[in-house]
């Protein structure tokens, strides 16, 4: 029952979606309209995941008094209490809420990856190494790229930027293309994987 | 140490302070360096612009506040662009933690166009379950969104004079930072229903974007924020706009910094070359 | 209410305390970094309550009486069994409802934009034949696709004339993964430059 059920469930749900596509029949229109509607609010509860990842790792912290658990704490309260005012105040405007996001949330959030500017140069200056003929091509193409892109490479020769525009639009899109191809058929293998029960890592353990 | 060893182990700390510096004095006293604006912006605000006055324009807001500075001024100059051909818009997003960046465009830029809310422009907010809600709004828009982002029921709110899908909306435009993002309204709304899309992406992410253009799935790519400084200045070109452009302020600093990184690579490389010819 | 410029302060001292992670890991960046996760997952918590679960669930269902809505919303509330181990195996049934409906829904989609359109756009090009260089560059492309695909196929071994394509397809890709780092510099220090403008500009007022 605990693996058999769900195991169904999915597989008539993926079978029925899938054909759904094929069929533009109404009957099967309707049934599209249901599935999406259901699907919109049973995956709302899936936010339930989320938290509980989140606070369960700083609670154990917290308890055992493990490692920095007083930063623990900063997450555990900051989450409560956004999460309060969010929910008591409301999510409009003129809302505290919008306040704690446009001035904690986003400057925090815009920072985070904006130091990775200065990790990137110090990488490249001591990794990028036309070592071989395939590196050394990288490195031709990152630069065309680098210089083409900003004004200063159309000061440099306003050729630049249309060799840039042809090497992303040639050689790059064939080259994304065929990686494009390996994608899409491995999510529809794994897709295929999940709906026949071959693939079953998301039942988690083994009850 | 030798002299080459020594070009090749510049310490990090003055790598960091190089790269700070090059950029911030640009900010400070700007050198004015024009650039060129790319066939694939150009292509994106023609589809923007040629679209019949009252036409619903459908922007995502697929990001978050991790790659605001490279999406957030592409959102701004759209919007600024479709206020100024009296276009209707309607603005959702499929991330979460993006909400309130839609809301501060919007906030922004519809007062310097005298845009009222709800008949000229609708904020939806977002809803849970992705392909779920991209798949609903090619049903009904209705369904998908009963309400606004302030609670305002679908009917109360004249800008849909009916409940609308995909066929009503000539053309979207997802600003997308990853998954999902651009890719998923190609894949649901477009393979199912026919929308035109065009994409404002992240910068890592423009190469991968160039399959979908060549194939016409895509119209028009802006990427990253040297081509948000490209659409402020077709935006400036027309006549459409004065107001301040973010992007375009940073493009004498983001040209330095490129030049920075090149020649710190190829002093890289002449140490590492130096040194194995000696070996 | 606090004041607009107090909240510019505090933005820009969280700003400088992510930054201070240059100088080394210290209490300031792991403050901020906690900070971020927890005001995230509330902030998150909050939106979700007032733009989904309040009017698409609670009104139709409590206060309108639609019991439609109470098959969904059975199944979702399934989700919370993970809080209590003796039954927590019933969060699969939530799971394999969704999981097979984004599983069937994805085959045809990604078979229709990521294949056949694609293939579409390798072979019959539209504009392919309006100008000579069109021609030439969508035969390179073709040939860039084919050899990028070969040197992925790898159930069998590589020689002749695969591997020759195979090495070709090694070049195309180079090339991609280039152009793909350039950009991805670009990206990098235009994250930077925001922040940069917001320190100067909003904050210290020194650039216009």
């Amino acid at each position: 029952m605990a693996r058999t059920l769900p195991l169904a469930l999915c597989f008539i749900m993926g079978v029925l979606m899938a054909c759904q596509f094929f069929i533009p029949h109404p009957l099967s229109q309707s049934f599209l309209d249901l599935i999406i509607k259901w699907v919109r609010i049973i995956s709302a509860f899936a936010l339930a995941l989320g938290v509980r990842s989140v606070t369960l790792r700083h609670y154990e912290r917290i308890k055992r008094r493990k490692g920095e658990w007083g930063f623990s704490v900063v997450t555990i309260v900051s989450l409560l209490a956004t999460a309060l005012i969010g929910l008591i105040w409301g999510v409009g405007a003129k809302s505290y809420l919008r306040l704690i996001f446009s001035n904690i949330m986003v400057p925090l959030g815009a920072t985070m990856f904006s130091i990775l500017a200065f990790y990137m140069a110090s990488a490249a200056y001591r990794a990028f190494r036309a070592r071989t003929k395939e590196a050394t091509l990288l490195l031709i193409a990152s630069f065309i790229v680098m210089l083409g892109m900003v004004p200063i490479g159309t000061a440099i020769s306003p050729r630049l930027s249309d060799l840039a525009e042809w090497l992303l639009s040639v050689p790059n899109m064939a080259a994304k293309r065929g990686i494009m191809f390996g994608v899409a058929l491995g999510v529809i293998a794994t897709s295929l994987k999940i709906i026949l029960g071959i693939e079953r890592g998301w039942l988690g353990g083994r009850r | 140490m030798s002299f080459w060893e020594k070009l090749g182990k510049i310490d990090r700390k003055i790598i960091f302070l190089l790269m700070a510096v090059v950029i911030i004095i640009p900010l400070l006293s700007p050198l004015n360096l024009v650039g060129k604006v790319g066939r694939r912006t150009q292509e994106l605000f023609r589809a923007i612009d040629n679209l019949p006055e009252n036409s619903y324009l459908l922007i995502t807001i697929d990001f978050d506040p991790q790659s605001m500075p490279e999406l957030y001024p592409m959102y701004l100059a759209i919007l600024r662009h479709a206020f100024a051909k009296n276009l209707r818009v309607i603005v959702t997003g499929l991330w979460v933690t993006g909400v309130g960046l839609g809301e501060d465009g919007l906030k922004t830029v519809a007062p310097e166009y005298n845009k009222v809310y709800g008949r000229d422009y609708v904020f939806l907010g977002w809803k849970p379950g992705i392909t779920a809600v991209v798949l609903g709004m090619g049903r009904s828009m209705k369904e998908t969104f009963p309400t606004d982002y302030y609670g305002t029921s679908y009917d109360s709110l004249p800008i849909f004079t009916k409940d609308i899908t995909y066929r009503d909306i000539p053309f979207m435009v997802s600003l997308s930072a990853g998954v999902p993002g651009y890719e998923t309204w190609i894949a649901y709304a477009q393979s199912r229903f026919g929308i035109r899309i065009g994409a404002g992406v992240t910068a890592v992410s423009a190469a991968d974007a160039y399959p979908y253009l060549q194939s016409g799935q895509l119209t028009g790519l802006l990427g990253g924020m040297k081509a948000a400084a490209e659409y402020e200045f077709l935006n400036e070109k027309a006549g459409f706009t004065k107001a301040f452009k973010p992007a375009s302020q940073l493009m004498d600093s983001q040209s330095l910094a490129h030049l920075v990184i090149m020649i710190l690579v190829i002093i890289g490389n002449i140490s590492y070359f130096a040194l194995r010819r000696k070996r | 209410m606090i004041p607009q410029e107090i909240w510019i302060w505090v933005g820009a001292i969280l700003t400088l305390f992510i930054f201070s992670f240059l100088y080394g890991d210290n209490p300031f960046y792991r403050f901020a970094e906690h900070l971020y996760v927890g005001v995230s997952v509330g902030y998150t918590i909050a939106i979700t309550w007032h733009n989904f679960f309040y009017p698409d669930l609670v009104v139709p269902l409590f206060k309108q009486g639609n019991l439609f809505y109470l098959i969904p919303f059975l199944l979702g509330i399934l989700y919370f069994s993970i809080f209590f181990p003796k039954i927590s195996w019933l969060i699969r049934i939530p799971m394999g409802f969704v999981l097979g409906y984004s599983s069937g829904v994805a085959i045809p989609a990604i078979l229709q934009a990521n294949i056949i359109k694609q293939m579409q756009g390798t072979f019959l090009t539209p504009d392919l034949l309006k100008r000579p260089d069109l021609i030439l560059w969508g035969i390179v492309s073709l040939i860039g696709v084919v050899a990028t695909v070969i040197y992925f196929f790898f159930s069998r071994e590589q020689k002749g004339l695969t591997k020759g394509m195979a090495n070709l397809g090694i070049i195309f890709l180079m090339i991609g993964f280039g152009a793909s780092f350039g950009y991805t510099v670009m990206a990098r220090v235009s994250l930077l430059l925001g922040r940069l403008q917001f320190l100067l500009r909003d904050w210290l007022g020194v650039i216009k």
